[in-house]
């Protein structure tokens, strides 16, 4: 009897195991479960003030962690270029940093650093800044840094020799890379020889020609209260920017003279419409497909937001699943709408093996085409429009991605309540908007293809569809000319 | 070995340099994380952290493992494998984490060391329930066919492609490692190889996840906008039912030896305009903080900024480099100090060698001003402040903290002893692994492309 009972209760016990074990294991849903109601995202409104002498202060609070960026920023950049000078507008910004206000290079980075920070000055298109963020205590002294190397740069010529032999080098590994090379070949196929079109970044021919003057001359004329605007974003009040502006810039003196004229940013393209690069021995080689775009004004700025990011906008949008996701073809395919004041450039790119690249090629040209001849489905849209506010939310979460937001629409002139519509303008974007702005700026006449690669493994194929596709050698190219090719020259 | 005369000046221009900013007034103060952690009965830890700024959640599974963990002749199994976690499960079709990430607003991706394995997203905190769904999924139900496992191959090859062969630096950075380790499996580029990666077959596949993916070899981190008791809850109902295996997971026992002689190796590139040169030593584990600290404050005083020692002597003085940097890579295992320079035009890599080794000599020799060793602290920390900015910030230092460093209390710990490293400190890591330690030596060389004509 009492042998009996022994038995039954470990046999009860096990079973409880075994039958708790596949309980969870059966409970394990087949299906995701839902999501719970959305959560509402705060969008911080920037505050604005102008100083007498003509400075935009701007101020964005996002109180939480002590930190604040601090960024200078110009309404001109690398359009203002003098057409045998390209890349003047980005050494001169990189200048302001080599020695300012009786201050070496060497002190002047030694400074912002115990701040914690870096200075870092560049020159874009439309705009060119010079920032820096560090912990809230110690934002006065980073502004007086930043007037003092804005206001005062010495411009010396050991540094401005040293600055173009680094640029120069810089430029060296830029075009080596097959991506780099063929997105600059492809601009000057849009833009022409139009100030957008040549290299923002200068060639090294161009920075050779780079005098001290032309550096004095370009500061002289741009970097002036009138022409500026200082953001200041993160954990900092309108009442403390307006304060620290007025102490490191109230005095900073607003020319007589009127701002330079702006040139013109398009001009024809004088490129063939398929245009190859022998990089020999490149390891991958880099397709692109550009197109012209409308500029930052233009009333569809959100529909071409909202059609890039179907288009090529992130890994789930249609290049990357065609290219990528479907063929393995590349570790990334992707697209970007870039509108600039005077003018746009749609451009799509990826870096595949050379046999494949004339794949590649035809696949982008086909999405282009599909894009603006077929409806986008409810789905797809939603899901991008998905992608593009989550990630708009994110670039609001550090102060960095604050100050660049706000930045922008200040450059562009747009209203800077504008950073809180950002959303509904894009879920208001529909269907029939999409097909017929990629139908209007996808035109397949209206391609500039380049590829950068191991020419003898892609030129026959790609020829096989484009037969009039040019060759050139990425070591015989002019990047200063329209034509990519050195003067005299004829093919 | 005597300096030359340029070195003798280069402290004076520092002295005068560094005396110019002010000194910090007081240390700078970086809020605690005040991090939740648990482990599961089936082995699983869980750490989380709540943060309201933004709403948004971050998600993310550190597995412990790596390409260090690499089967043999299979280089590169980890990261492709890794690529594979995003296709097919029982309950998921291939790529639908991107559907239950990117199509809502928020974003994913993944990556693979030496030796964990992340895998790392961020959502609008509403998708929380589903996320955690997600990654039990793919841990307890990976189930990838073969046209899926042979197309994301050739997606690696081609990340090999862009990262190693078209990348003009790619071939340097990816040999270090090769050259530096005698045996152990660090040995082994992450990214592999286009042969070791073809040798791969799905039942590889199947095997590495049984053996290294389960509960027991994993880390599950959640940071931002959540609520902690419905987190527990909905973490015990879909990870607390996997099973833990009863078998050991594998463990990497081999004993890097100590290097008994300085070597020297050249590769060559066809792509590379520049040359350049890269120098290794060997390091202690990331977890032996009293050495691992020092050493990174010793490589951002070579290389954090310009107004770092060896932008000053090799990019601003000698304009010798285009780029100089340091790096202290701590790891589980044998870590590496790394110095390395890619040259200006008509400068060779003997010169950029003679002036690295001369300011890493002189670092851990000679005095350190303390207005320079105060910059240095306020950059990292300053550093620090920036990543905490955001729930996925605040997800990868506790990652690094818990994983590699060997405890999450790290994230919090290693602020303070960074602020009390002394001048000391440097010197003393500096010689022990360093000045006193021997180095393996790359010259990178460009080399003309085959059929160019000159």
């Amino acid at each position: 009897m009492s042998r009996r009972m022994h038995a039954c209760r470990l046999a009860v016990f096990t079973a409880t195991i075994i039958a708790s074990s596949i309980a969870a294991a059966a409970d394990f849903p087949a299906t995701p479960p839902a999501p719970g109601p959305a959560p509402q995202l705060s969008v911080p409104t920037p505050s604005a003030q102008t100083l007498a002498n003509g400075l935009q202060v701007v101020s964005v609070r996002r109180a939480g962690l002590p930190l604040v960026t601090a960024q200078l920023v110009l309404r001109s950049g690398g359009e203002m270029d003098p057409p045998p000078l390209a890349g003047l507008a980005d050494l001169t910004a990189s200048l302001l940093t080599k020695g300012a206000a009786g201050k070496t290079a060497p002190q002047i980075a030694a400074a912002a650093e115990a701040l914690g920070g870096s200075l870092d000055a560049a020159a874009g298109w439309d705009e060119s800044a010079v920032g820096i963020t560090v912990t809230t205590p110690k934002l006065s002294q980073a502004l007086g840094l930043l007037a003092e190397v804005v206001r005062q740069p010495d411009f010396s010529a050991a540094e401005l020799k040293r600055a173009q032999a680094q640029a120069i080098d810089d430029l060296r590994l830029m075009l080596s890379r097959p991506t780099a090379l063929a997105s600059l070949a492809a601009s000057r196929g849009v833009f022409g020889d139009g100030a957008y079109g040549h290299s923002r970044g200068g060639t090294p021919a161009s920075i050779a020609r780079i005098g001290r003057a032309d550096v004095q001359r370009l500061h002289a004329a741009l970097y002036r209260p009138d022409n500026a605007i200082l953001i200041l974003a993160g954990d900092i009040t309108p009442a403390q920017a307006q304060q620290l502006a007025q102490a490191s810039f109230g005095d900073w003196p607003k020319p007589a003279t009127p701002l330079p004229a702006r040139p013109a940013g398009k001009a024809a393209s004088q490129l063939p419409a398929v245009l190859l690069i022998d990089q020999r021995g490149a390891g991958q080689a880099g397709v692109v497909a550009a197109h012209a775009a409308p500029s930052r004004g233009d009333d569809g700025y959100y529909v071409g937001t909202v059609a890039n990011a179907v288009l090529g906008g992130s890994y789930s949008a249609r290049l990357n699943e065609e290219i990528r996701i479907k063929r393995g073809l590349s570790y990334g395919a992707n697209s970007r709408l870039q509108p600039l004041r005077d003018a746009g450039l749609w451009l799509a790119s990826a870096q595949t093996k050379n046999p494949s690249a004339a794949s590649v090629v035809e696949l982008m040209l086909g999405e282009f085409k599909r894009l603006g001849s077929t409806r986008v489905s409810a789905d797809e849209l939603a899901a991008r429009k998905a992608t593009l506010i989550g990630g708009y939310g994110r670039s609001l979460e550090t102060t960095s991605g604050l100050a660049e937001q706000v930045g922008e629409l200040a450059v562009y002139g747009v209203p800077l309540d504008e950073i809180g519509r950002y959303i509904a303008q894009v879920q208001a974007v529909t269907p029939k908007q999409i097909e017929k702005y990629a139908d209007k700026h996808l035109d397949a006449g209206a391609s500039t293809v380049v590829v950068v690669g191991d020419a003898a493994q892609f030129a026959a194929d790609i020829r096989k569809a484009h037969p009039q596709a040019a060759l050139l050698e990425s070591t015989a190219l002019d990047l200063d000319s329209p034509t990519l090719q050195p003067a005299g020259s004829r093919k | 070995m005597r300096l030359r005369p340029a070195a003798l000046l280069a402290p004076l221009v520092l002295l005068t340099v560094l005396s110019s900013p002010p000194l910090a007034a007081a240390e700078l103060t970086i809020p605690p994380i005040p991090y939740h952690q648990r482990t599961l009965p089936n082995g699983l830890q869980v750490i989380s952290v709540e943060d309201h700024a933004s709403p948004n959640v971050a998600v993310q599974m550190w597995y412990h493992v790596g390409s260090k963990d690499d089967p043999q002749g299979r280089s590169g199994f980890a990261h492709l494998f890794e690529h594979l976690m995003f296709k097919s499960t029982k309950h998921m079709h291939a790529e639908q984490f991107d559907r239950l990430t990117e199509d809502v607003g928020g974003a994913n991706n993944a990556s693979t060391g030496d030796d964990v394995t992340n895998y790392f997203e961020v959502v609008p905190s509403n998708h929380l329930q589903t996320l955690l769904w997600a990654e039990a999924e793919r841990l307890s139900n990976l189930n990838v066919d073969e046209a899926n496992f042979k197309s994301e191959r050739a997606v690696v090859e081609e990340e090999y492609r862009q990262s190693v062969l078209a990348n003009p630096y790619g071939k340097l950075f990816n040999a270090i490692d090769p050259k530096s380790y005698a045996v152990h499996p660090y040995k082994r580029p992450t990214i592999g190889s286009i042969e070791d990666l073809e040798a791969a077959t799905l039942p590889d596949v199947i095997a590495f996840h049984k053996t290294f993916y389960r509960p027991d070899n994993a880390t599950l981190i959640v940071a931002g906008d959540f609520d902690p008791e419905q987190l527990d809850a909905w973490v015990d109902q879909y990870f607390g039912w996997i099973p833990k295996p009863a078998t050991p997971i594998p463990q990497v026992t081999a004993q890097e030896p100590k290097r008994k002689k300085n070597l020297r190796y050249t590769v060559t590139s066809e792509t590379a305009p520049l040359p350049a040169v890269a120098i290794t030593w060997l390091l202690p584990p990331a977890s032996d903080t009293a050495d691992s600290i020092p050493l990174q404050v010793a490589a951002a005083l070579l290389s954090q900024g310009d107004s770092s020692r060896l932008y000053q002597s090799l990019v601003y003085r000698h304009q010798v480099a285009q780029q100089a940097g340091a790096d202290a890579d701590g790891r589980v295992g044998p870590g590496l100090f790394t110095a390395y320079a890619i040259l200006a035009s008509g400068h060779q890599p003997a010169e950029a060698e003679k002036l690295l080794h001369e300011e890493i000599i002189w670092l851990a020799t000679q005095p350190i001003p303390a207005a320079e060793l105060d910059k240095v602290k306020t950059q990292l920390l300053t550093g620090e402040l920036k990543q905490r900015q955001t729930a996925q910030g605040l997800a990868f230092a506790l990652g690094q903290a818990a994983l590699i460093d060997g405890n999450p209390e790290h994230v919090n710990t290693d602020l303070a002893a960074l602020q009390k490293v002394t001048e000391q400190d440097v010197h003393r890591v500096l010689q022990k692994y360093v000045t006193g330690a021997h180095s393996v030596t790359i010259d990178y060389l460009p080399q003309a492309a085959k059929g160019e004509v000159k």
